[in-house]
């Protein structure tokens, strides 16, 4: 399990360590609005990219379960989950919740 | 001391790549269907069907959680079949595309995750001197290897951004298990169209792999070939 403020905590953890590596202040005070793709968002594609590898690293090793975060379904929803950070983290607790049940 | 994942360690080029790997202090993870009965502390075998994509998630996942970093990935594991293209049967087409490309794609995409997450990482994988040939006989083949050299130049523009490495090593015939069968009057053809008559040793396959393991000049999504292309 997972709670909402887990999962947006460890998102904006994420974005904080990417923000400092990519010099974007922007993602280093990310908040549940900011975009993660499009027009006005930091990161570009291999950006978003590495901030999913790096999300499924953390889950595995805080929570103990392999996920795999881009799916199909994932990618034909009408609200993509990962446009901006509060979509990402209903997603995840989406994802996790029910991964464990 | 650096880490290595390899598919198709069982025999052949796979083999003899873990063996050289430990002689030079690696600690390698072997993916394969088949043990190759391999007895070294640095050495772990993983049985698994490469072709299944969450039992390569799941065993990479393992790998991660057991060592500090993976360094490399060799795209080893693959299946060769020779027939006129007309009598070639579609479930032929379809293991070699899911043993030569699938399989490689999955291996990628996992370890291309942990790589993108260490931002560093060099991936290899085993191609042929027959895609650029376009060798007859071998349609099924080298389609299949065809559809890896194009995800090893793909992938290689995504991934070099993040500090990964991918290139394509590709060999004329080797003397493995995978050519044994083929006729000998073929084989020299082909060897000589790519200027080595003699053919191709494990051991000169292996060398040339280090060659470009070692260096400092590596061009990501670039194929090199061990002879004249």
């Amino acid at each position: 399990m997972i709670s909402r403020s887990q999962s947006l905590e460890l998102i904006l953890h994420r974005l904080k360590l990417l923000g400092e590596e990519l010099k974007k202040p922007g993602l280093i005070s990310a908040n549940e609005q900011t975009r993660l793709f499009g027009d006005k968002a930091d990161l570009d594609s291999m950006g978003l990219v590495t901030l999913i590898a790096d999300l499924e690293y953390d889950i595995q090793q805080k929570l103990g379960h392999t996920v795999t975060l881009v799916d199909e379904k994932a990618m034909s929803r009408l609200t993509s989950p990962f446009r901006r950070v509060d979509y990402l983290a209903d997603y995840l607790v989406e994802v996790l919740n029910t991964k464990k049940s | 001391m650096p880490t290595a994942i390899i598919t198709g360690t069982s025999r052949g080029l796979g083999r003899s790549l873990v063996e050289k790997l430990l002689n030079e202090g690696w600690s390698v993870f072997g993916l394969s269907r088949n043990s190759n009965e391999i007895k070294h502390e640095k050495f772990t075998e993983k049985l698994i069907d490469i072709t299944d994509e969450v039992s390569v998630q799941a065993t990479v996942s393992e790998i991660s959680q057991s060592c500090p970093s993976v360094d490399l990935l060799i795209n080893n594991a693959g299946a060769a079949s020779m027939n006129a293209f007309l009598l070639t049967p579609g479930k032929t087409a379809e293991k070699l595309i899911k043993l030569n490309y699938l399989g490689s794609f999955y291996c990628l995409q996992a370890a291309g995750k942990l790589m993108v997450r260490q931002r560093r990482g060099l991936i290899i994988n085993i191609t042929t001197v027959a895609v650029p040939l376009a060798l007859e006989g071998e349609a099924a083949y080298v389609s299949s290897k065809a559809a890896l050299d194009s995800l090893t130049k793909v992938s290689a523009k995504e991934l070099s951004t993040q500090g990964v490495v991918v290139i394509g090593l590709g060999f004329g015939p080797l003397d493995t298990d995978l050519t044994r069968a083929v006729d000998k009057e073929k084989l020299n053809l082909i060897n000589q169209r790519i200027g080595r008559p003699e053919g191709t040793t494990l051991t000169q396959a292996v060398d040339f792999i280090f060659q470009h393991l070692n260096s400092k000049n590596l061009k990501s999504g670039e194929l090199y070939y061990l002879g004249k292309i």
